[in-house]
């Protein structure tokens, strides 16, 4: 960020902290986000927070600054341990685009250190424990919210409404996808009855979810955020393709999956491994939108090239999910 | 025969060798995810290029092409119970592990 954008932010900054002497003492990109920027803001007074932004080219199908923002704070008061948010500026003209300010966490989220310590988030069953009562806190805010207005409509059958939308995605794209088309007729076919949707994370998995040695420090990363069926994120979580090769360790490659369910209360374990065939297909989806900003030259860049070389190992255990079930 | 020696897979899994035995160990730590994906782009071009001539056979047992095949399993004409639901799994199947010894073959058990 260069001087003038800095000047810029430090002014904002002041004004909505209502702190006249504010100062940045350091600014430090931090790692991670193929779709965000956070930067570490180290500020007068010993205070530690985070900025987050949006990087150059960003999905259709994430929130906004605003929107992460609101979702942030409704799962705050609702007791969910995320990074306290502070400020929002929706005004492009200070940094270059919409950023929030939060409270900086300590922990680590990074994915393949998480499964392979066994004491982090104070081991493995009693983190995956208390990722149960955290998804169980975001469950319990229920539509209508007026501050979230912006997640639409609540869905009748939320999982009527996920076959449509994936086959909404796979219709945008440019090459039929017979593997994902497989999944999802599945999915149709074995699709549970209808429960009352509530707030789904969409995206509540090992790699963003931070920890230390004593447990869960922040959920992040709220920008897929929906009304759902909550099952939804249990499912995410305990997908095979989230356990970062650890596949012993249900609860995504961190503990045991019976853990996770008497940490959550109740859970309906057939709609868990429902969404965990959905997860694979909405996660091979998004890896084939990834693939085709490198492919369009929207964004050149050999991350997102590889992420759509994932898409036919997914397929290959959607092939086997569908196949499982269909034998039992 | 016509083709200079060593061919494309050789002399790729050879650049790779270089770049992990090599100039891994002499880069920075910050360095070392990108050079890892760069790995694994070579691997992926490896097996690529070592890979037998698999579409048109996949092309050719697909009735209508992809499109017409995706939509056909959408419409449910290849449930099971239904004439063609053993064919097209296995179609399926034949197809995925095809692109997986490119792209993933750890799917697939392999390393």
């Amino acid at each position: 960020m260069d001087e003038a954008r800095r000047a810029r932010l430090t002014a904002w900054l002041r004004a909505a902290s209502g702190d006249a002497a504010l100062a940045i003492e350091g600014m430090a990109l931090l790692s991670g986000g193929a779709i965000q920027q956070n930067w570490a803001l180290d500020v007068s007074g010993g205070r530690a927070w985070v900025l987050r932004t949006d990087n150059a080219a960003t999905l259709a199908v994430s929130h906004g600054r605003a929107q992460e923002f609101a979702l942030l704070r409704a799962a705050h008061a609702a007791g969910v341990t995320v990074p306290e948010p502070l400020f929002l500026c929706g005004d492009a003209g200070v940094t270059g685009a919409p950023f929030f300010v939060m409270r900086r966490v300590a922990g680590t989220a990074a994915a393949h250190r998480v499964v392979r310590s066994d004491t982090l988030g104070g081991g493995r069953e009693a983190c995956v424990r208390a990722l149960g009562r955290e998804l169980a806190r975001i469950h319990a805010i229920t539509p209508p919210r007026a501050a979230l207005a912006f997640l639409g409509e609540p869905p009748a059958d939320p999982c009527g409404a996920f076959v449509a939308d994936q086959r909404a995605a796979l219709d945008r794209q440019r090459t039929p996808r017979p593997a994902l088309e497989w999944g999802l007729r599945h999915l149709e076919r074995t699709a549970p009855p209808p429960v009352p949707p509530v707030l789904v994370h969409n995206d509540f998995r090992t790699g963003n979810i931070m920890l230390d040695d004593h447990g869960v420090t922040a959920v992040l990363d709220w920008e897929f955020s929906v009304w759902s069926d909550p099952h939804a994120d249990l499912g995410w979580l305990c997908a095979k393709c989230w356990r970062f090769g650890n596949d012993a360790q249900e609860a995504g490659g961190i503990g045991p999956r019976a853990a996770l369910y008497d940490g959550y209360g109740q859970v309906e374990d057939a709609r868990v491994r429902w969404w965990e065939l959905a997860a694979h297909v909405r996660w091979a989806s998004i890896a084939v939108d990834q693939a085709e900003r490198h492919i369009s030259g929207v964004e050149r860049n050999l991350e997102l090239a590889l992420t759509g070389h994932m898409v036919p190992g997914l397929e290959w255990e959607i092939l086997r999910m569908v196949e499982a079930r269909d034998a039992r | 025969m016509l083709a200079e020696e060593p061919l494309p897979p050789d002399l790729l899994a050879t650049a790779r060798e270089v770049l992990l035995n090599e100039l891994l160990p002499a880069l920075p730590p910050g360095k070392a995810l990108a050079v890892r994906m760069v790995a694994n782009a070579i691997a992926i071009a490896t097996r690529a290029a070592a890979e037998p001539a698999w579409e048109d056979d996949a092309l050719a047992r697909m009735a209508g092409g992809p499109c017409a095949f995706a939509a056909a399993i959408r419409e449910g004409r290849f449930d099971p119970g239904t004439a063609g639901h053993a064919e097209a799994a296995a179609l399926l199947d034949d197809i995925t592990r095809a692109r997986c010894t490119v792209s993933a073959p750890r799917a697939l058990g392999k390393a």
